[in-house]
């Protein structure tokens, strides 16, 4: 009998029958819940880090200047990056679905799925081939190695704009200008947002491989790690970006939220 | 090879079986009140009982609990004299045929498995089943050649609702539940799936429980109906024309709406009535006996006359007046008259 | 700045044709080893998680935390532990390929329509048979899109794994990059790299004949 209960339970939870009654607290849980294991995470880190006697080494790279500078790097990178790409992309998806030419849009996507098929490390290390080592490439292989989910996700978000919510505003006679920038956009915004946090986290992660080219961030850490063979200085690089990636989202997911429209 | 037999964990009466349900209640965990309460009802074998109340009134609840896809919270149901309570609800659900609104065709399976799902549960040869599948489609009127190997989404709302009932024709079970199976088809093809199933219903003749909110369609398929107010309450279980003459209250009224006494004559077949001397006139109107006093009133309106003839195939037998009508009304047997159709 | 000519490519590619072929089946084969995994562990938490609201949405937030370590981090902090090469390449994939994965198979089975489940009940099936004979199968063309994109995304990671010796066209970009500035680092960077895109677009191409073959037509 106890398994025919639960089975009509369950039916009628989706039935519209009793909700299931979930923790209320759960929802705060699990908004903190990234921030609260990078906090513990990096807490042992520093715990475990702190008891080790360092080598000459070790010491040069570990310690607090030497890693503040790498996050500077990091995060400038990143962030330059992530600016530069919502400003040409969102633009560049807006043209896009402008244009009437079929011709146009579908060369876009595909130029956009054969460049999400492209590796990064490939961007950047023939970039740095063929031009040149450092700050610059790595900043121009970011943005074109985020530009396409930002531009994709602009496209998908207007064009997933219920068609029949644009003709009641272009019946109430806005203009095509202010059909997008009062209907469309605010419609479409949580789908370029996302677009955007894709591509912020992108960035994270391609500015750690930039120390192949000697664009500095915290892939020192970890490169040099790995070479010396000291462990402690490639898991505090590790550690440090994975912690920024997982932070940098969880930003993007709050502001996300925040700006998503009521009623949404 | 031992196949189960049609009628399952049930005793027959006829290759029918009887329904009882005797203070069924249903309580949801964590609501207060009850949805179904103390619900009772006795259906004879090869009956059609209609449940007909406004939504939210239980009435599905009800309907769920025989099936127990909605287990009851307390009272007994017996299917054939078996307590469906003892039975395991799969074994159970196979023998009782289940059609819901929307249907609730597997999309990844063609009509073919979609019907043989049962047969196959239940481990019919491949030969039989593939007899059955073909029997059915051609009892809800799909052409075997044509629609086997479709898929549910190839086919249109009212083709789908008849695979519906062919799947839960299946493997013959003695029962059918049926949750406002035509609700959500538009008014010509309802209408044609009724009637349909009402010719159905004659050559099958199960014990059928059909819910629907729509009074026009319980007076149109019910051998008896009843009337559910709140949490299922019983508020009149009748044969469609008792219901039409004799509402049991004010809730059953409101609930019959205006024109009770036409949706009546719609029941009473011309023959019940008192007929006159033939006007000796070919070429006037005439009305079929085998019509009912709605289609006679129907034509006296229409001719402007104070009566018409009426025939039985070529022959003239009598005439039919207002009075006629009127007084038939009045006078109708209360039981039986569907009976008598 | 290095120049570019079509001779020396043509020349490179004759040379060095086996060895691209080789490197390109190891990419393969590390990438569908991964996913085979992923795939095999992610229906299984998609399986035990879709219906409980809390272990469901702990499951899916933490596949999605993982997603968005860098790769070159967690194959740092993997090498120490299982080495270099192919381990912690197969680990790698595996977890990133897992979000893609069961978050769709978790979004598949809850899309199945409830009318559909019901009448599954009606008929009297049981919870098992209605999760594998309904559920799965219904659940399988948004499956299969998760397992997609967990492919298109692993091609590219495994690229990385080069550096920590992992298997695959990746050792053809980075010998680009350690020999900068000798007439062949050009070659090596771009061989690699359009090699990973031609593999990650034939695969692309492969799931349109996989989804062929497995979705039933009905949900075309």
């Amino acid at each position: 009998m106890s398994v025919v209960e639960s089975e009509t339970v369950a039916l009628n939870t989706v039935g519209g029958g009793p909700r299931n009654q979930g923790s209320r607290a759960w929802p705060a849980i699990r908004r903190f819940m990234p921030v609260l294991v990078v906090a513990v995470v990096l807490f042992a880190t520093w715990l475990w880090v702190s008891s080790l006697q360092l080598d000459s080494i070790e010491q040069r790279t570990l310690n607090a200047d030497y890693i503040v500078s790498r996050i500077q790097e990091h995060l400038v990178l990143t962030v330059t990056a992530s600016i530069l790409v919502a400003v040409l992309a969102i633009p560049a998806g807006i043209a896009a679905t402008r244009s009437r030419s079929r011709m146009f849009t579908a060369t876009v996507v595909g130029i956009a799925n054969v460049g999400q098929a492209t590796p990064a490390i490939g961007v950047v290390i023939l970039l740095a081939i063929v031009w040149q080592t450092g700050f610059t490439t790595a900043l121009v292989s970011l943005v074109a190695y985020s530009f396409l989910p930002v531009l994709r996700n602009t496209m998908a978000g207007l064009e997933q704009v219920d068609s029949t919510i644009v003709e009641s505003a272009r019946g109430m006679g806005m203009t095509p200008g202010q059909v997008l920038r009062r209907v469309e956009l605010p419609l479409a915004s949580p789908v370029i947002l996302a677009g955007l946090r894709t591509a912020l986290v992108f960035a994270v992660g391609v500015a750690t491989v930039a120390t192949f080219i000697n664009a500095g961030g915290l892939g020192d850490m970890i490169i040099n790690g790995l070479k010396l063979q000291r462990f402690p200085v490639l898991l505090v690089g590790a550690v440090l970006v994975a912690a920024i990636a997982v932070l940098i989202d969880w930003l993007a997911g709050l502001v996300e939220e925040m700006v998503r429209p009521r009623g949404m | 090879m031992t196949e189960p037999t049609s009628a399952g964990p049930f005793s027959t009466v006829n290759g029918a079986v009887g329904i009882e349900l005797e203070n069924v209640s249903k309580i949801y965990p964590g609501q207060t009140g009850t949805a179904v309460e103390s619900f009772s009802m006795s259906i004879n074998p090869g009956e059609l009982v209609m449940l007909v109340g406004p939504s939210g009134c239980g009435k599905t609840t009800t309907m769920k609990m025989i099936n127990r896809i909605i287990e009851p919270s307390s009272g007994s149901i017996r299917i054939g004299g078996n307590d469906v309570l003892s039975l395991d609800p799969n074994q159970l659900r196979r023998h009782i045929g289940y059609v819901i609104q929307q249907i609730g065709l597997f999309p990844h399976l063609t009509i073919e498995e979609n019907i043989a799902t049962v047969p196959r549960l239940l481990g019919w040869s491949k030969k039989k089943t593939a007899d059955r599948v073909e029997e059915l489609l051609i009892t809800v009127q799909l052409d075997p050649g044509i629609f086997a190997k479709r898929y549910p989404r190839q086919l249109s709302g009212g083709q789908q609702q008849r695979v519906g009932v062919a799947r839960a024709l299946a493997a013959d079970p003695p029962v059918m539940l049926m949750d406002e199976p035509f609700g959500a088809t538009d008014p010509i093809t309802r209408e044609k799936l009724q009637a349909e199933f009402l010719r159905l219903q004659s050559e099958i003749g199960k014990t059928i429980i059909f819910v629907t909110h729509d009074f026009e369609e319980a007076i149109k398929l019910g051998d008896r109906i009843a009337v559910l107010g709140e949490r299922s309450r019983i508020e009149q279980f009748d044969t469609p024309s008792n219901i039409l003459s004799a509402p049991a209250n004010d809730y059953v009224s409101s609930f019959i709406g205006q024109g009770a006494s036409l949706k009546r004559l719609a029941l009473i077949p011309v023959a019940e009535a008192r007929l006159g001397q033939a006007s000796g006139d070919a070429s006037g109107a005439r009305v079929d006996i085998a019509g009912t006093l709605r289609d006679a009133l129907d034509l006296l309106v229409l001719t402007g006359g104070s009566s018409i003839d009426v025939s039985e195939g070529e022959r003239v037998v009598g005439s039919i007046s207002h009075t006629a009508i009127s007084e038939a009304l009045g006078a109708a047997p209360l039981a039986g008259a569907r009976q008598a159709e | 700045m290095t120049g570019f000519d079509w001779d020396t490519l043509a020349v490179f590619l004759t040379r060095r044709y086996d060895d691209i072929l080789e490197l390109a089946g190891e990419h393969l084969t590390v990438v569908l080893i991964s996913v085979g995994i992923a795939l095999i562990i992610g229906v299984a938490v998609g399986l035990l998680v879709w219906d409980k609201p809390i272990t469901r949405s702990v499951s899916i937030s933490t596949a999605a935390v993982m997603l968005t370590i860098p790769s070159l981090a967690l194959l740092a902090l993997l090498s120490p532990l299982l080495g270099l090469g192919w381990g912690p390449s197969v680990v790698a994939l595996v977890f990133y390929s897992l979000l893609p994965i069961v978050r769709n198979t978790v979004v598949g089975l809850r899309e199945v329509p409830v009318p559909i489940l019901e009448s599954a009940r009606g008929v009297g099936m049981g919870r098992v048979r209605v999760l594998f004979t309904m559920q799965l199968p219904i659940a399988w063309p948004i499956i299969l899109a998760g397992v997609r994109t967990a492919v298109q995304l692993t091609v590219g990671i495994a690229a990385i794994a080069a550096y920590v010796a992992g298997p695959g066209l990746g050792q053809y970009i980075f010998k680009g990059l350690s020999s900068l500035g000798s007439k062949n680092a050009l070659n090596y960077a771009l061989t690699g790299t359009v090699s990973v895109v031609i593999l990650a677009l034939l695969l692309d191409a492969a799931f349109l004949i996989i989804a062929r073959y497995t979705i039933s037509r009905g949900l075309k």
